[in-house]
């Protein structure tokens, strides 16, 4: 969604430092200085905010339990700790908040451990296709565009655009996998693989293959949109440049021009920006992972909601923003390497 | 001096309005949205507040469409028809708020931080580009389970989640205004900052923000829809998010109860599109150069 | 939610342990029942585990003193095959049962079972989940191998109901106060878990599943199928499917909609077992603190007996178990479920009765006024705030009839959506008039009655009030008294009578609108398996019980249906879809995942580099 808005926007501006005077290298350490500020921020945000949380979490992970008041009376102390000695402690381990989860009982790292790979699996096959076809897509709308074939795929993109991708997801899921409008259910209706399948067999493989299609399939078309468009814009700009211009009149063919010129140069702003969105699909992960039943952290974030489980929420709130913070660091040092302007 | 601007303001708006006319997907959109904003004023009056209790519904669980019901029951019996046509007010009222909360956070930091120069601007743009490199639904995540799950809460987070994007183009937009040189002669005549910043740099962006607001309501319904799917808003006010999430929680997808999900999402669907329709049409119209399409 | 786990206690019927160990020429195939669950469980280690279903395994790997019959919940022999309370009720002894050994041959003595009670004695990690077995005990001790004496500091009929998981001192010594809190507990390759109950678990993979092998040294005897698996499906739709395709054997905790997927389908049979939990409507009947200094802003309307009662009569709990459970529950009493036939009670004078709440209403004073909604005789208007639980889409949706309900006798409540977390708080600092929750109730009523006392009203600490176990304040002189009467009653007949005595004044205060007890949903292959002991019999839940009674007795449907040894007659199906899980498979799962992240790796470099590339040399190109 913050990707529609870049779009809207207008061009993204991944080159939001200022025009780079001194070496490739000072460029770097302040790129990456900056990234680092950033995630301070947020631990400590993370910090209060969850302070603010009403509720008395130690009574209700006690509530059942058979512990007497003295024992919940000792823990609650262990907590309600003067806010700066719960800050130090806080700090000098973000990921270990002291108390286990309160939905899980266990602690909220070897959770996150556990459902980082599903998403990793998921989100990777879907930005990997998505931009293949993506890039594809726009460069044939933004060769020509206004024709039969931009109307059709913009019109398309545009759609998928405006859609919520578990809104896609359930429509996928009710079709293809429960079976409707006369289509049978031929894909599973959730989870990462058949309980018992051995995951590691090549057969295993197949397994997670096929719990992958209908998740991986929704988020692909609503990436799709966002890669084709921009990929399609960045070409249209490029097509005004003068040495296009030039290079045609000079009788290069129609597909030379394109594919050695245009398009080369048209990647450059969408390569980035698929790296700069690396951050915000991971949004899109929470939901489809929830109507799909997929092991990953979106599930987890999703749980965590039900309570809430705040331990594990700070937690999963801390590891999406040092992946967002992580991939857009990624994106703009990756401008630096093949933009040589930026060098200078 | 007023009659004179606003006459010149009613004629760029006539002007405005010639030219979206005869802007194809722009007027498709008005219309879409002119329909699904007429079910909302008229839905209290259409529709008895009865037909939504629970209680006296008189269908059964998850009946398909039929004569009786156009598009089928939810999981209390009640018609899905009736129930979307509210929500259809509750979606709108939150999109719309939510802008408005977004527009002018953004535009007012957005100048401000073009405006001022030094370590006010800074922090401006710092805490600009902090909201704009953290995870939108995260965030909202958080902020949402801290306030609680109610519709006013909701419009807040969702507000101030998504000025930033506004706050960054507004500001640029502002910087190449404050350098055209009738801004520097009023400066040097001694105009105060505020005279500046609501005289001249506001009016001058006001086209813009507008053209932005659009396209931003497209995005703000998304994240109502999403957060109240996630269970994050008021889970008595049936949105269309949260008309999705009350069918996801009762089984609706492995009933194969299709007539629970589509229709609700082609609404936000329909809503979105025609205001990203609408907003692109303004900004081709305001800024002819920025435009994409 | 506020859910009692379930402190489930191993069983045993009656039997003379089989001295030797049988063991079965195991046939080709080996018998696997398996059961598919929502959840995996949390710890294997049973002073770190609180999930149900990690009770479910710790019951079945290690036996208790006493049991629950299948038929009533009455206490039943475990490893004690006799107990009894001396004259003046200060010492229990238990007598074990001959020959016990744990499945690694070592004798099972009275010492294991001292060693374990003096471990949750002296230990603070180790009271977690056993605290309130063990307060009322000043010491344990073992006169001989197969005696032991338990001194209690007052008569209680809870050392009848000791779910404490008897465990092996051999092991468990290894383990100190320090290592216990990060203690596994899970075998290592190709061993089993030493224990003492009907199955042993032999391999652990974790958000995967759970395989149990027949304990053959099990003093009940060896169970009829050879391996157990419980296997974690993370969605209602995934495990009904896999029902179906014969992937597990036994569906346990489906919901509604699965379940009435899943009826009349070809060799599945659906059990909707009456379950041990209720869902309520509380009101704040006065809060305050244990020494009655009052707290929070309730309604003092709520304080009026005849509105409590009037509302109870407004509420249609059939509509609700019709609407809400889609039928698979009983509309609500009182708070002991019927599932504990010989405790529960039903004065059953609440009916749904629109009308007989207004004149209630009427005649106690609260006139209607002209916006529909009635003025108290204080002059204020019956306007309540309701808050049921946001994270709970049943709750949520009760509170939205429970509001219909009430604006047809004149009521107007506002519901307030909270989360479970925000809700506890305000509950404890009386800060409602009436809320929405449920409770899952013990086979001994002792904590869910206590709910009610005085002295578990809220209490302050350190400037900061918090909440306790009661969450309605009800608070009544003759009902404490009751109470500390059953608590020390060890006749359970006597006993019962208190308890039925208990629930009636709750009912007629009205506390509480109990609205519903909801079923179990089970669903399991009829043609494989057969066997399965309700508890109670006949109408109760078929796993996930007090005991391991289900798995103890299901035995595979053979082919001449006469074959005693259930492993010499191949059962249909049972051996074609019922798969071994990934027996060999060594390495994580995350394998296959770490395989397609470096394919996607290389893919993204590949494009890098190409673009660089193209790049460079469109710029050359350029500059000519």
């Amino acid at each position: 969604m913050s990707l529609l808005q870049e779009v809207a926007v207008g061009e993204p501006d991944p080159i939001r430092t200022p025009r780079v005077s001194g070496s490739t290298l000072r460029v770097v350490v302040s790129k990456v200085v900056r990234a680092i500020i950033t995630l301070a921020f947020v631990v400590v945000f993370n910090f209060f905010l969850f302070r603010m949380l009403p509720g008395d979490p130690i009574g209700l992970y006690t509530r059942g339990r058979n512990q007497d008041a003295e024992q919940i009376a000792q823990l609650r102390r262990d907590l309600n700790k003067p806010l700066w000695e719960q800050f130090i402690t806080y700090i000098s381990n973000p990921f270990d908040p002291g108390i286990d989860s309160t939905r899980f009982s266990r602690p909220v790292w070897e959770l996150i451990g556990e459902r980082i790979w599903p998403t990793i699996l998921l989100l990777g096959t879907a930005i990997v296709l998505a931009s293949i076809i993506g890039i594809w897509l726009g460069i044939r709308a933004g060769w020509k565009p206004g024709g039969r074939f931009d109307k059709v795929s913009t019109g398309t993109t545009l759609t998928l655009y405006s859609m919520p991708e578990f809104w896609l997801g359930m429509m996928l899921l009710i079709v293809f996998g429960v079976g409707a409008f006369g289509i049978p259910g031929f894909f599973p209706v959730g989870g990462i693989s058949t309980p018992g399948v051995d995951t590691s067999s090549p057969a295993g493989w197949l397994n997670v293959l096929w719990h992958l299609v209908l998740p991986c399939t929704t988020l692909l078309l609503i990436y799709l949109a966002d890669y084709a468009l921009v990929m399609r814009a960045s070409l249209i700009d490029e097509r005004k440049q003068e040495y296009l211009m030039l290079a045609r009149a000079k009788g290069l063919r129609d597909a030379m021009v394109r594919k050695k010129h245009a398009v080369p140069n048209a990647l450059l702003p969408t390569i980035t920006l698929i790296f700069l969105s690396l951050g915000f699909v991971v949004t899109g992960a929470i939901t489809v992972e929830t109507v799909y039943s997929w092991p990953g952290l979106g599930l987890l974030t999703y749980e965590a909601l039900r309570g809430p489980d705040i331990p594990l929420l700070q937690a999963v709130f801390l590891v999406f923003s040092i992946a967002v913070v992580g991939a857009n660091l990624i994106a703009e040092l990756l401008y630096i390497v093949i933009d040589p302007r930026v060098r200078q | 001096m007023t009659t004179i601007a606003g006459q010149r303001r009613r004629l760029a708006l006539s002007r405005f309005w010639t030219q979206f006319r005869h802007d194809r997907a722009g007027m498709t959109g008005l219309i879409i949205l002119g329909i699904f904003i007429l079910t909302a004023i008229l839905a209290p009056i259409l529709i008895s507040p009865d037909a939504l209790d629970v209680t006296q519904a008189e269908g059964d669980r998850f009946d398909p469409p039929s004569l009786a019901y156009p598009l089928g029951t939810d999981e209390s019996g009640r018609s899905i028809l009736l129930l979307l046509a509210w929500g259809t007010r509750i979606s709108l009222t939150v999109g719309l708020a939510a802008t408005i909360i977004s527009m002018v956070i953004g535009t007012a930091v957005g100048i401000m931080a073009g405006h001022f120069r030094g370590v006010g601007s800074h922090a401006l743009v710092g805490v600009t580009d902090w909201f704009l490199v953290i995870p939108f639904l995260p965030l909202a995540i958080v902020l949402a389970t801290v306030l609680g799950p109610s519709t006013l809460n909701l419009i807040i987070v969702i507000g101030i989640t998504s000025w930033a994007g506004t706050a960054r183009l507004i500001r640029a937009q502002t910087m190449s205004i404050e350098g055209r040189p009738y801004i520097e002669r009023s400066r040097a005549l001694g105009a105060g900052n505020w005279h500046q910043m609501t005289r001249h740099v506001l009016p001058n962006v006001f086209p813009l923000v507008l053209a932005n607001t659009t396209l931003t309501v497209a995005i703000v319904i998304l994240s109502e829809t999403t957060l109240s799917f996630l269970g994050l808003g008021d889970p008595l006010a049936p949105s269309w998010g949260a008309i999705l999430d009350r069918a996801f929680s009762t089984g609706a997808v492995s009933q194969g109860a299709w007539w629970y999900v589509l229709p609700p999402g082609i609404c936000v669907v329909l809503v979105v599109l025609a205001f990203t329709l609408v907003g692109r049409a303004m900004e081709r119209i305001v800024d002819p150069r920025g435009s994409t399409a | 939610m506020i859910r009692r786990m379930i402190a489930a206690v191993a069983a045993a019927t009656v039997a003379l342990a089989p001295a030797a160990a049988i063991t079965p020429a195991q046939a080709a195939d080996p018998v696997v029942f398996t059961v598919g669950m929502l959840n995996d469980i949390d710890s294997l280690n049973p002073f770190t585990g609180i999930l149900a279903e990690s009770y479910e395994m710790f019951q079945l790997q290690y036996a208790t003193l006493l049991s629950s019959s299948a038929t009533d919940f009455t206490p039943a022999p475990g490893l004690a095959e006799s107990w009894e309370e001396s004259a003046d009720g200060s010492t229990w002894t238990y007598k074990l049962r001959p020959d016990l050994v744990w499945s690694d041959g070592t004798p099972l003595t009275a010492n294991d079972v001292v060693y374990t009670f003096n471990r949750i004695l002296d230990g603070r990690y180790e009271q977690r989940n056993y605290g309130s077995y063990v307060r009322n005990i000043t010491s344990v001790e073992a006169t001989d191998d197969r005696t032991v004496v338990m001194t209690v500091a007052a008569p209680s009929p809870i050392m009848e109901r000791l779910a404490v998981y008897i465990l092996p001192e051999h092991v468990w010594s290894g383990v100190d106060a320090k290592a216990v809190k990060s203690f596994a507990n899970e075998p290592e390759a190709g061993q089993t878990l030493v224990g003492s109950g009907p199955f042993l678990v032999t391999e652990r993979r974790s958000g995967q599943f759970i395989r149990m092998v027949a304990n053959d040294t099990y003093f009940n005897g060896r169970p009829a199928v050879d391996e157990l698996v419980f296997r974690v499906y993370n969605n209602p739709d995934a495990l009904g499917q896999a029902l179906i395709k014969g992937e597990v054997d036994f569906a346990s905790g489906l919901t509604a909609d699965v379940f009435s997927t899943l009826e009349g389908k070809e060799g599945i049979t659906t059990y909707a077992g009456g379950y041990s939990g209720f869902n309520e409507l509380a009101f704040n009947m006065g809060a305050a603190l244990t020494d009655g200094t009052p707290i929070g802003d309730g309604n003092p309307h709520m304080q009026d007996q005849q509105v409590r009662l009037a509302i109870s009569h407004a509420i249609d709990r059939q509509q609700l178990v019709d609407r809400i459970l889609d039928g698979y529950g009983t509309p609500g009493s009182t708070v002991i479920p019927p599932v504990y036939p010989t405790l529960h009670v039903d004065p059953g004078t609440q009916s749904y009765d629109p009308a007989l709440a207004n004149q209630i209403l009427d005649d106690a004073g609260y006139a209607m006024g002209p916006d529909g909604v009635r003025v108290g005789p204080d002059g204020e208007p019956m306007r309540y705030r309701l808050f049921v639980r946001s994270d709970s889409d049943t709750s949520v949706r009760s509170g939205e009839f429970f509001k219909n309900y009430m604006a047809a006798v004149g009521i107007e409540a506002e519901i307030k959506p909270v989360d479970e977390n925000a809700l506890f708080e305000i509950i404890g600092r009386g800060e409602f008039d009436m809320f929405e929750w449920g409770w899952v109730v013990e086979p001994d009523p002792d904590y869910q009655l206590s709910t009610f006392t005085c002295g578990k009203r809220s209490y302050e600490d350190g400037g900061e009030i918090y909440a306790d176990l009661s969450d309605s304040f009800f608070c009544d002189e003759e009902y404490d008294r009751l109470y500390s009467a059953q608590a020390v009653e060890t006749d359970q007949t006597a006993r019962a009578a208190l308890v039925q005595q208990m629930q009636t004044i709750i009912y007629d205060q009205v506390a509480y609108v109990v609205t519903y007890y909801y079923d179990n949903l089970e669903a399991f292959r009829s043609d494989r398996f057969t066997g399965f002991v309700g508890q109670p019999e006949g109408t109760g839940s078929l796993l996930f019980q007090y005991g391991t009674h289900s798995y103890e007795a299901v035995e595979p449907i053979s082919a001449d249906d006469g074959g005693t040894d259930p492993t010499s007659s191949p059962s249909p199906g049972a051996t074609t879809a019922a798969e071994e899980p990934a027996e060999t498979a060594q390495s994580s799962s995350s394998t296959g995942l770490i395989i397609g992240l470096i394919v996607a790796a290389l893919v993204i470099i590949g494009l890098v580099v190409l673009l660089v590339r193209m790049r460079s040399k469109s710029a050359a190109d350029t500059k000519e």
